[in-house]
């Protein structure tokens, strides 16, 4: 190694001067701009899912959805009701039905799609099996020439829902739990403590952002959306920890002559085409998945290609632009108290200065 | 290991890929005349989930409010297995749940390729149907159950002048019962009722004792008929009601057409991010996209090999892998760059660009296998099969990212025309 850490002539601007690499972003200095995005965004994620209300698919709250296929002309209207008589046949608590027509781009199949919910909103329902046939047998007998079939359906017991919604949540907080304790060990010669808490809000802001774009693009929150969070916690932290991997061989190099904060910055120099170039290939891989989902109108993958694009994006931006400076914050907030600190001593014993 | 790295290792290292591909692609199997047997089954022979072949995806539960013990889900498990082993289902997953105060059994069949028609609603109906069998007298006892399903050792369908029924061999446990009770009906000239679920299918007097624990189910059986009772009552009774409100189901021609687009969305994105590293890393470049190759192909072979169900999320999580996987080539890419710029020599730069990355690629891939295996614990089958495709993704980047790219890396700059600075930093060294 030519630039040897025991050197104590190495300065700030030697630092500066490393060839390494030719970009030189102040980001540390720019970060109150940072932390205003971010808060903004999520601020709007939040207001988004007040207003309109957090939608949650019937993966959680349970529900059914019933989608046939069919040829020719069907009257959407007159489909709805036989589904409404037969599904209310022997209930009280009558459900509601409501109707759309979507079509399988690669077979030109259209389909009619009903969804069951209860009239009163929350109301817990199931449809059974033998319900599901008595459906299909009406339909089926109403629109003879139609050629109706079933293509997809899903039942949800709404117990089992919100069991899966209780176990999704705890599977997101034990996620972050463990990876923030790996982080803390492996980063513990460098302040193992700061590293871990500002990786966490650095994944929390991007579970926040998840939320909003779920919020924003109206998809409900279901079973894909936990394997997105996970997801987008796993390659976030990835991000993160090559920026401290950075940072903890800088801090050894230059020791601790030269300003934490400068530090950090050089470091996330050095990292950033990295940082960018591995997020473009996991985005291309993940947009042409999400572009073919949305042209072949392939639902399930949809709903979790679309946040998961823009959970890569947030995923670099809050390693580059959160993570680091939020540390550098947390450093020097320590030091201005242990600054103020040496004062108050100084003023309160003024013989021992 | 890195030491001495000639230049066949490169050719080596490339062979093996290509191997490694060709099986992934096209299998290992014997012929033994018209039969095809697979050692190695390819990707094409893998075990799609239902959201690919199409089928059925039911949860049973007690109704609500049963208490239901171990034994009681084991039991019903068994019976399930029983029915689907009779039907020839062989490929299935079923499982229980784990909390005993929510009880259930999660049965997911694939559609049958024999089967033409798509009817999972009688399929669901004919699997939780309850053959509660019941034999019983209104005076007897006061109409408490003389024999039911679980005193019943095995059914059999029999023939008895041109009309079938349906034969009944009971265990020791209902021998004696069946005896007193067939006794006591006879002295009393009462009648013995045959309950099936819940509704009487046949009253009749009984001609005497019935000592040797046989019975007979007659009453308009046809041949199908009878042999669907022989065969439910021969899975076991059901200890208790198996109610089917929590279920999914899609067509096979749904799930064909899905598998379709998203083998082409993963063609395009390997294309994509291929020519990217080509392009932006130049000769690191290339030799990522053949360890992606690899990485792809050895995730493809850990997936059908043994035969692990691959959902359409599994095959999102394997295009995420390849983005992702293609992380460690990145890495090492720029720090040989760095290395370069610093001023130092072509092989130490390339040595030192993989040492000092080894750390970050490690424990960002830690972080993955983390998620991953708390998606397997978690998930359904189809995000199971996409935190089962993240793990091995993580898995096979470290074969081919680090050990198969360094080894092609230190190999291919051994010889003369790839020494030029410009192949790896894409300038020339200051």
């Amino acid at each position: 190694m030519k630039n040897s850490a025991n050197s104590s002539a190495q300065s700030a601007a030697a630092l500066m001067d490393d060839k390494r690499t030719r970009l030189n972003i102040d980001f540390i200095g720019k970060r109150k701009i940072y932390y205003t995005i971010s808060i903004s965004l999520i601020l709007i994620g939040i207001l988004v899912s007040v207003i309109f209300g957090v939608k949650l698919s019937i993966a959680f709250t349970g529900g059914a959805i019933f989608k046939y296929s069919y040829t020719g002309d069907v009257d959407k209207n007159a489909a709805q009701t036989v589904v409404y008589d037969t599904v209310n046949a022997n209930r009280t608590n009558k459900l509601k039905v409501s109707t759309q027509t979507d079509v399988i781009k690669d077979t030109n199949t259209n389909r009619l799609v009903f969804s069951v919910s209860p009239e009163k909103g929350g109301e817990k329902f199931s449809i059974s099996s033998t319900e599901q046939q008595a459906i299909k047998t009406a339909l089926q007998t109403k629109f003879k020439d139609n050629k109706i079939d079933i293509s997809e359906t899903r039942n949800v017991n709404a117990d089992m829902g919100s069991a899966f919604l209780r176990k999704s949540i705890l599977a997101v907080l034990l996620a972050s739990a463990l990876i923030v304790l790996y982080i803390w060990i492996r980063f513990r010669t460098i302040g193992g403590l700061p590293a871990g808490l500002t990786a966490f809000v650095a994944l929390l802001h991007d579970v926040m952002m998840a939320f909003a774009a779920f919020s924003i693009f109206r998809i409900p929150l279901d079973d894909n959306f936990i394997a997105v969070v996970l997801t987008i916690l796993g390659f976030s932290i990835n991000d993160t920890i090559v920026i401290y991997d950075r940072i903890r061989e800088n801090r050894r190099l230059y020791g601790s002559k030269v300003h934490f904060k400068d530090i950090v910055n050089k470091s996330i120099n050095q990292s950033f085409a990295r940082s960018v170039n591995t997020t473009l290939c996991a985005f291309f891989a993940i947009a042409v998945i999400c572009v073919f989902s949305i042209i072949y109108n392939l639902d399930s993958i949809r709903s979790f290609a679309l946040p998961m694009m823009v959970g890569v994006i947030t995923g670099c931006y809050s390693t580059i632009c959160i993570a680091g400076p939020l540390w550098v914050t947390w450093v020097t907030h320590k030091e201005k108290l242990a600054e103020a600190a040496k004062q108050n001593k100084k003023k309160l014993s003024p013989k021992k200065a | 290991m890195y030491r001495k790295v000639g230049k066949p290792v490169l050719f080596l290292v490339i062979l093996c890929i290509a191997a490694i591909t060709y099986l992934a692609y096209f299998g290992l199997w014997t012929s033994n005349g018209d039969v095809v047997t697979y050692l190695i089954n390819p990707i094409s022979k893998s075990r799609f989930g239902i959201d690919i072949n199409g089928g059925i995806d039911v949860t049973f539960t007690p109704p609500k409010g049963t208490k239901v013990t171990q034994k009681e889900l084991d039991d019903a498990t068994t019976m399930l297995k029983n029915r689907l082993d009779a039907k020839k289902i062989l490929d299935r997953e079923v499982y229980e749940g784990k909390d005993l105060n929510n009880p259930s059994i999660t049965l997911r069949i694939p559609h049958q390729s024999s089967t033409t028609t798509f009817d999972p609603e009688t399929e669901i109906k004919e699997l939780g149907s309850m053959v509660q069998l019941v034999f019983k007298c209104p005076e007897y006892n006061n109409g408490a159950d003389i024999i039911t399903g679980k005193d019943v050792q095995s059914a059999a369908v029999e023939v008895q002048s041109g009309s079938y029924q349906v034969s009944l061999t009971l265990k020791s446990s209902g021998t004696k019962a069946f005896a007193d009770a067939t006794k006591w009906i006879h002295d009393n000239s009462k009648k013995l009722s045959i309950y099936l679920d819940n509704v009487e299918v046949e009253t009749a007097g009984v001609d005497n004792e019935i000592t040797d624990g046989k019975a007979v189910i007659s009453g308009g059986f046809t041949a199908t008929t009878a042999k669907a009772l022989a065969e439910k009552i021969n899975s076991g009774s059901v200890p208790f009601e198996l109610v089917t409100d929590n279920f999914s189901t899609i067509s096979p021609t749904l799930g064909k057409s899905a598998l379709r687009v998203m083998v082409t969305a993963g063609l395009l994105a390997f294309i994509i991010i291929c020519l990217f590293m080509i392009v932006y890393y130049r000769l690191p470049g290339l030799i990522a996209c053949i360890a992606l190759c690899g990485h792809v192909a050895g995730t493809l072979l850990a997936i059908s090999w043994p035969q692990i169900t691959l959902t359409l999320p599994g095959i999102a999580g394997i295009i995420l892998s390849i983005g992702m996987g293609v992380d460690c080539n990145v890495i090492t890419a720029e720090r040989i760059k760095e290395e370069l710029r610093v001023g130092k020599t072509l092989d130490g730069a390339i040595d030192a660009g993989f040492d000092r990355s080894f750390t970050a690629i490690f424990d960002g891939n830690v972080t993955v296998i983390i998620v991953g295996i708390i998606l397997m614990w978690l998930g359904s089958g189809s995000v199971q099969s996409f935190g089962y495709t993240l793990i091995i993704g993580v898995v096979f980047n470290f074969i081919m990212g680090i050990i198969a790219s360094r080894l092609m890396l230190k190999s291919v700059s051994k010889y003369s025309p790839a020494r030029r600075d410009a192949l790896y930093s894409g300038r020339v060294a200051e």
